[in-house]
């Protein structure tokens, strides 16, 4: 709407009670202050046609005053006031509770205890990149606040970084600011939408990235992996101004919004890194931030045979109360401010175990792409149980016919290449699925500093 | 007393400004676009809408608009807000859930 505020036409938006502070916070991040609404009890999704009706019947006298009332602006989101606070306490320790009470209590923590970004241990973490502190990195939405590396750096401090983890939270951050990635919608969902990261190459060694047994935590061995997924997650609150219940509207949230990262384990790997599939060289370090949905096991003790796998893989990627699942027959999640579209992917953490089963029938990664794609296929009713029947009229107006034939089978994914797969974890058969939303993006690691 | 000097953690936004466009003070006569998000139901309030605009603005003419880009919440092109804008006086939305 705010786009035809933008060319002069004024506006009224139907928003639910529990989504009004967002659609403010939203629309002042823009810019605009006392943004019209005609607000609703509840969403008009899941709501018969009746009770839609007496919604609308109750609020259209907003309707007509948003429509031809002047728009009192308000203040705009507050910016940022004192870049130093001091917090005291009889002792230490009582300070630094002091401390977390205050900021849980304006809403910059994410609920586990935070480390103090006091100066010294600031300094001693920005050792950790080459960058000057007060760059600007990205600007993070939907919040549009500046990630200098700066506030990075304090951010990853307060999540429990080291200087070398730091290189890796400023490269995930450049993943979740650039326009492919479209922040905005995974960010303010009310979807469980998490980034789950992994790294590649020699910096995740350094950096004490766990790529083997249990290395999505918890626990000592992942350290590092569950100190740089938190500074990513405080980063986009703090920085990327993502709040729950404000700007995050997740339904029931999940587990994986805390933290979600691994390195891959490219010595337990028959294939090619992630990174160098993708064309960089073998030597440089990435990042790889792809937000998803939810993890399924991918348990297999029995099979050795490839398409065996394929078939018990395939079981977990036919889940159509999955959001991502079949979602290209309505469409492709899209930022018209950009002009950017995703497609749906998925990505596979596969076991060293069954990545070397595959590997001696002779398999590369691309062959389990293609056989996923073959295999991962639900009927057509099933795909669009909880999708809206007109939006794909409108995004596949040529397969309509579809309707009369409920019974054929579909890919859950557009292509082959919408399978993402990486070798993580220990010694046994059992790997990951994580549901995608839209694509991974993937950021070479520049800037190691000297202390590292 | 232990004294704790912390760095604020709260990065600043871009500022960003936009004035609200200017209301026409009455709808009768007016040309009024219904823009559905392709979220469950909001088609069916739009309609209701419309009823119930018909019926106190009888001169209010009615056009109905969707995205063409997007998936379970589909959004306009640059392109189609402009050619909306040009059709519309004012714009009835279903945006947020």
């Amino acid at each position: 709407m705010m786009e035809f505020e933008k060319r002069g036409v004024p506006t009224v938006s139907f928003t639910a009670e529990t989504f009004v502070a967002d659609a403010r916070r939203s629309a002042e991040s823009f810019g605009f202050g006392g943004l019209p609404l005609a607000v609703v009890p509840l969403p008009f999704t899941n709501q018969p046609p009746d009770a839609v009706c007496v919604a609308v019947d109750e609020c259209i006298a907003d309707v007509i005053a948003g429509l031809t009332k002047t728009i009192a602006v308000q203040k705009q989101v507050a910016s940022t006031t004192d870049e130093w606070l001091t917090i005291k306490g009889p002792s230490e320790l009582e300070a630094l509770e002091e401390m977390n009470r205050l900021f849980l209590e304006r809403g910059w923590g994410d609920g586990f205890p935070l480390r103090a970004p006091e100066e010294r241990s600031l300094a001693q973490i920005l050792k950790g990149t080459t960058r000057s502190a007060d760059e600007i990195v990205a600007i993070l939405e939907p919040g549009f606040g500046k990630a200098t590396v700066e506030k990075i750096a304090v951010n990853a401090l307060m999540a429990g970084c080291r200087p070398e983890h730091l290189p890796v939270v400023i490269a995930a951050v450049e993943c979740l600011a650039e326009p492919q990635m479209y922040i905005r919608n995974k960010a303010m969902s009310t979807g469980p939408h998490a980034p789950l990261i992994w790294v590649n190459g020699p910096l995740a060694k350094r950096a004490g990235i766990n790529s083997g047994i249990c290395a999505l935590g918890p626990g000592a061995p992942s350290y590092a992996n569950t100190v740089i997924g938190r500074a990513v997650r405080l980063c986009m609150m703090n920085i990327g101004h993502t709040y729950a219940g404000v700007s995050d509207m997740d339904t029931i949230g999940s587990p994986t919004k805390y933290s979600m990262c691994v390195a891959e384990n490219e010595p337990g790997s028959p294939w090619t890194p992630y990174h160098v599939d993708h064309g960089y060289k073998a030597d440089a370090s990435t990042v790889t931030v792809h937000f998803v949905y939810g993890i399924c096991e991918l348990h297999d003790f029995t099979n050795y045979e490839p398409a065996r796998l394929v078939e018990v893989f395939a079981t977990a990627a036919n889940n159509a109360a999955q959001l991502s699942t079949g979602l290209w027959l309505i469409g492709r999640r899209a930022d018209p401010r950009y002009g950017t579209e995703e497609k749906e992917h998925h990505t596979m953490f596969i076991c060293p175990e069954h990545a070397a089963n595959f590997r001696k029938a002779g398999w590369s990664k691309q062959d389990i792409r293609k056989a996923m794609y073959a295999k991962a296929r639900m009927r057509f009713d099933v795909l669009m149980l909880a999708k809206e029947r007109k939006a794909m009229e409108a995004a596949h107006p040529e397969l309509q016919w579809l309707w009369d034939s409920p019974e054929t089978m579909l890919p859950v994914v557009e292509d082959p290449d919408c399978y993402e797969i990486v070798v993580v974890g220990g010694a046994a058969g059992r790997g990951a699925f994580f549901w995608g939303a839209g694509e991974p993006q993937t950021r070479e690691i520049t800037d190691v500093g000297g202390d590292t | 007393m232990s004294v704790l000097r912390l760095r604020n953690p709260i990065a600043e936004p871009v500022e960003q400004k936009m004035e609200p466009a200017r209301r026409p003070g009455d709808l009768n006569g007016k040309r009024i676009g219904l823009y559905w998000n392709m979220k469950g139901g909001g088609d069916v309030a739009l309609a209701h809408a419309q009823t119930l605009l018909r019926e106190r603005y009888p001169q209010a003419r009615f056009a109905n608009y969707q995205g063409s880009v997007g998936f379970i919440m589909r959004h306009c092109t640059p392109a189609e807000a402009d050619r909306i804008a040009k059709e519309v006086d004012v714009v009835i939305g279903t945006t947020s859930d």
